[in-house]
């Protein structure tokens, strides 16, 4: 099949074939914020946390489950020596670069995940309730409050529990998962919600693991 | 199911947890003349204890570190968390008695220091 992009397989994230869902008005809503770019950066802080910061605008969290944003880019705490660093699409080549050369003296690993894990974002006042059918994190707001990440298990799952946000009650979590989990957290998320009016969501059957332009240049 | 400390996340439920077998066995330095025997000791032979254990655990849904863990094996009481390369703390047990009058439950093991309740650091 003749396109614009020469027959080149189509970019695009798990959840391709998933809408947003919302529930009832004032509950919760799922969606999944595809192809931004995320970054696993191995380092100890105390030996470049301030040349990565130079470099990227990005402070290191400070302490355990904690989170650091500026505008558009985040660093999340997953170890002690390990973070999730996000950034727009398109800012993924540039974050590189600068960290590579702004690190470059220093013992590091940066390495891009954005096609390895996917974010589903989490929203509403329902979002803590949903979640806790999913997972033994203590969500009370008293202990997860705004900026806390958490890694977990999420029903079968393993994932990153990110709190972006929150205002009057209504939470925004960002949860990030491996590609090959997304649809089924994805459904069961929405089973989840269902007491607030989610759609459910059918299985998806038949994983077209090639696009349609590699498949018929095969034939 | 009960819940573990890391040292780095905090308060966790066991599933997010990975066993690591016994802390603080040390590989032996290659030798050419070492013996099956000696190997097979590093490679298979542990503690087995009943009683306070010093065992590695990983917090595999979490922060991904290996830490280490005093727990009695015949009660489940974590005793005590610390970080790889660290030496075990002097910990103070509790060890429910038999009703048949054998020593209590978890003395068996002596490779850790235990200080009975009372007994004073």
């Amino acid at each position: 099949m003749a396109d614009e992009t020469g027959g080149a397989p189509e970019r695009r994230m798990p959840l391709f074939r998933r809408q947003a869902i919302e529930g009832a008005p004032g509950t919760l809503r799922l969606e999944e914020l595809a192809f931004a770019a995320k970054f696993i950066l191995r380092l100890d802080p105390q030996a470049g946390g301030e040349a990565f910061g130079a470099a990227t605008g990005l402070d290191l969290p400070p302490a355990p489950l904690m989170s650091v944003v500026n505008g558009e880019r985040a660093v999340l705490w997953l170890g002690p020596d390990e973070f999730l660093v996000l950034a727009p699409e398109g800012e993924a080549a540039g974050l590189a670069d600068a960290v590579a050369s702004g690190l470059k003296d220093v013992h590091h690993q940066f390495t891009e995940v954005s096609d390895y894990y996917t974010c589903i974002a989490v929203e509403g006042p329902k979002a803590r309730k949903a979640l806790m059918k999913l997972t033994t994190l203590d969500l009370h707001p008293r202990a997860f409050s705004v900026g806390t990440v958490a890694g977990s298990n999420f029903a079968q799952a393993q994932g990153w529990l990110w709190l972006e946000h929150e205002a009057e009650g209504a939470a925004r979590f960002r949860l990030y998962v491996r590609w090959s989990m997304a649809e089924y957290l994805w459904g069961t998320l929405a089973e989840a919600g269902r007491e607030w009016g989610l759609p459910e969501q059918e299985p998806v059957t038949g994983e077209p693991m090639l696009t349609e332009s590699v498949t018929s240049r095969k034939a | 199911m009960f819940v573990i400390t890391c040292p780095y996340c905090g308060e966790r439920d066991l599933s997010e947890f990975a066993y690591g077998g016994e802390a603080h066995i040390a590989r032996p330095e290659w030798r050419e003349d070492m013996s099956d025997a000696e190997w097979a000791e590093f490679l298979f032979m542990r503690t087995n204890p009943k009683g306070i254990l010093a065992e590695r655990w990983m917090h595999a849904a979490g922060c991904r570190r290996f830490f280490n863990m005093l727990r009695n094996t015949a009660t489940d009481d974590i005793l005590a968390v610390y970080r790889i390369g660290e030496t075990p703390p002097k910990v103070e047990a509790r060890l429910p008695a038999t009703p048949s009058g054998e020593a209590p439950i978890g003395s068996g093991n002596d490779a850790v220091k235990i200080i009975q309740p009372g007994e004073g650091a």
